[in-house]
C-alpha cells in the first residue's frame, strides 16, 4: 500500500489522444511518486507517493501537477493518426503475460529497474530478430558501422537533444583523477541500502559523456561539418542505448538499457524517403514470417512536457514516424518494437552535412528494440518453443 | 480570443515571422520559406504557428502546419480567414 494516495482534478481536461503521454510524464513531477493514473475520462489523476506529504508539500505537487497539463493539453492540437497496415486480427493463441514464466525459469533477470540479463531462450530469439533485421540491411546494402555506448554530451548539445528528452538521460562519468579522492573512494565507499553509492558527489569529475540515446546519431555524427562527396549514404548498426523512463520502466517492455538495430539513411529528401518506404515493404514481407499480429502507424516520439506539443504536432503533421506496434494480446493492448523515421534536414542543419549540390543532407532511419521484439513475439506466442511459427522454429534450432 | 485578422498586412506578418523567428525584420524576406534561413526550422515553425494561435485564433492543425509554410502562404491564408 502507498503510504499516501491524492486524487487531483485537472484545470483542463486531457483529451483522450494525450492520456498516455501526461501520464508517462507525471513520473517526472516529483520524486516521492510511485504511481500516476491518469483516468481515461482525463477528468481525474490519482497518485501513489512513498511518503506522507504534508499540507505545504501537497499543494506544491497540485501545482506542479496543474503545470504538466496545461503545457501539455492546452490548446486544440489533435494528431493525425494514419493507420498504414494492420494485422492485429492475425490469429493469437498466447494470451497470458509472459514476464512470471520468463522469471521463473531463469529467462530474465532483473538487475536493476530497467536493466535486465537474458537467458537462453530470449537471447536466441533476439539474436533471431537481429539476422533477420540484417537482411533488411542487406537488402539495401547498407554498410556495417560499429557505435560507442558513450556520447559526448556537446554533440547531444547540438541536436538540442536536451531540451527534447531531458527527462531520459543517462550520465556516464568517473572518479576525479586525484590520488586522495581515488583512495578515499576504494577504501569507503559502499551501497547504502536503496544502492546508491555513498561516496561524495565532488568525487566524480564534470560529466562530458553521457550513455547513447540512439545509433544512428553516431552516423550522423561521424559525418558533421563535410559534404558528402558520394551525395548519400545507407549504413547499419546496432548497439546499446538507455533511455531512462522512471516508474514507467517495466519487464522487457519499456527497459532503461536495450538494444536497437538501425538502418540509416543520409542523402537528397526523395532518396531517404523512397527507402523509407521500400523499408516497410520488405518488414512487411520479414513480419509475415513471423506471424506477428501488428500494426503501423503514424506517432510521435516521447518529447519532454515543455517541448511535447509543439514537436509532437510538427511530427505528426508531417508524418514523421512511423510505428510498428504489436499486440500485447495480455492487456489487449499493443507495444512499438520498431519504427520508420524521417528528420527532414534537421541533422543536415544541426550538424552541416551538406551534398555535392551545396543542399542541406536529409536523413531517416528504420530502428528495431530487440529485447521488445523478443517479448512482443513470446507475449502472442508464449514459451513453448513446439507452437512457435515455423520460421522462428527452424532458425533456432 | 477576438480574430484580429481583418486588414492585416505583409508588414503584420513580417513583423510576426520576426518577432516569431527572433531574426531582424530586414531578413524576412517576401518570398521567405521554412528552411530558408536556420531560425525557420521544425521549432521556429511552431513558433510562428503559435504566435499565429495567439495573434490572430489560427487553429493549429495538421493542415495549417503543413501548408503555413511560406511568408506569401500565411498572408493568403490570413486574407481567406478574413473573408470566411
Amino acid at each position: 500500500m502507498p503510504n499516501t494516495r491524492i486524487n487531483i482534478t485537472p484545470h483542463h481536461l486531457i483529451p483522450a489522444h494525450l492520456i498516455g503521454e501526461v501520464e508517462s510524464k507525471l513520473a517526472y513531477v516529483d520524486e516521492t511518486i510511485t504511481k500516476a493514473v491518469v483516468q481515461p475520462a482525463g477528468d481525474q489523476i490519482t497518485l501513489d507517493l512513498n511518503s506522507p506529504a504534508n499540507q505545504d508539500d501537497r499543494e506544491h505537487l497540485v501545482r506542479k501537477i496543474q503545470q504538466v497539463v496545461d503545457t501539455m493539453a492546452k490548446g486544440g492540437f489533435k494528431p493525425k493518426i494514419q493507420i498504414l497496415e494492420d494485422y492485429l486480427d492475425r490469429p493469437i493463441a498466447f494470451h497470458e503475460d509472459p514476464t512470471e514464466q520468463l522469471i521463473e525459469h531463469n529467462e530474465i533477470n532483473q538487475e536493476a529497474n530497467g536493466v535486465y540479463s537474458l537467458g537462453p531462450l530470449v537471447a536466441g530469439l533476439v539474436d533471431y530478430f537481429e539476422s533477420r533485421f540484417l537482411e533488411l540491411a542487406q537488402s539495401f546494402n547498407a554498410k556495417p558501422y560499429r557505435f560507442p555506448a558513450l556520447i559526448p554530451a556537446k554533440y547531444l548539445e547540438r541536436v538540442n537533444y536536451f531540451r527534447a528528452f531531458p527527462h531520459s538521460l543517462s550520465f556516464a562519468t568517473h572518479l576525479r583523477e586525484d590520488l586522495d579522492v581515488i583512495d578515499d573512494f576504494a577504501e569507503h565507499t559502499i551501497c547504502d541500502k536503496h544502492g546508491a553509492l555513498t561516496a561524495e558527489k565532488d568525487s566524480f569529475a564534470p560529466i562530458k559523456t553521457l550513455l547513447s540515446p540512439a545509433v544512428c546519431y553516431h552516423l550522423y555524427f561521424a559525418i558533421a561539418d563535410r559534404t558528402l562527396s558520394e551525395g548519400q549514404i545507407t549504413a547499419t548498426a546496432v548497439g546499446n542505448c538507455f533511455r531512462y523512463e522512471s516508474i514507467n520502466l517495466s519487464s522487457l517492455e519499456r527497459m532503461w538499457d536495450f538494444t536497437m538495430r538501425e538502418v540509416i539513411f543520409v542523402g537528397e529528401k526523395e532518396f531517404v524517403l523512397s527507402n523509407r518506404e521500400k523499408a516497410r515493404e520488405v518488414v512487411r514481407r520479414i513480419f509475415e514470417e513471423f506471424g506477428l499480429a501488428y500494426k503501423v502507424e503514424s506517432a510521435n516520439d516521447p518529447f519532454f512536457i515543455g517541448e511535447f506539443r509543439k514537436q509532437a504536432a510538427f511530427q505528426s503533421a508531417f508524418q514523421l514516424k512511423y510505428e510498428i506496434r504489436a499486440s500485447l494480446p495480455y492487456k489487449s493492448s499493443t507495444l512499438a518494437v520498431g519504427s520508420f523515421n524521417y528528420h527532414q534536414d534537421f541533422f543536415g542543419r544541426h550538424l552541416n552535412i551538406s551534398l555535392p549540390d551545396g543542399s542541406l543532407a536529409h536523413t531517416g532511419c528504420v530502428a528495431f528494440g530487440l529485447e521488445r521484439m523478443a517479448f512482443a513475439f513470446l507475449a502472442q506466442f508464449g514459451l513453448e518453443t513446439k507452437t512457435w511459427p515455423v520460421a522462428v522454429r527452424s532458425s533456432l534450432s | 480570443m477576438e480574430d484580429q485578422s481583418k486588414g492585416v498586412t505583409i508588414e503584420q506578418v513580417r513583423a510576426l515571422l520576426s518577432t516569431a523567428l527572433q531574426v531582424p525584420e530586414d531578413q524576412i524576406t517576401p518570398d521567405l520559406a521554412f528552411g530558408d534561413i536556420p531560425q525557420w526550422d521544425s521549432m521556429g515553425h511552431m513558433e510562428v504557428l503559435m504566435s499565429l494561435e495567439n495573434h490572430f485564433s489560427v487553429e493549429i492543425s495538421p493542415d495549417t502546419i503543413t501548408d503555413l509554410v511560406s511568408l506569401p502562404t500565411i498572408y493568403d491564408y490570413l486574407q481567406v480567414n478574413e473573408n470566411a
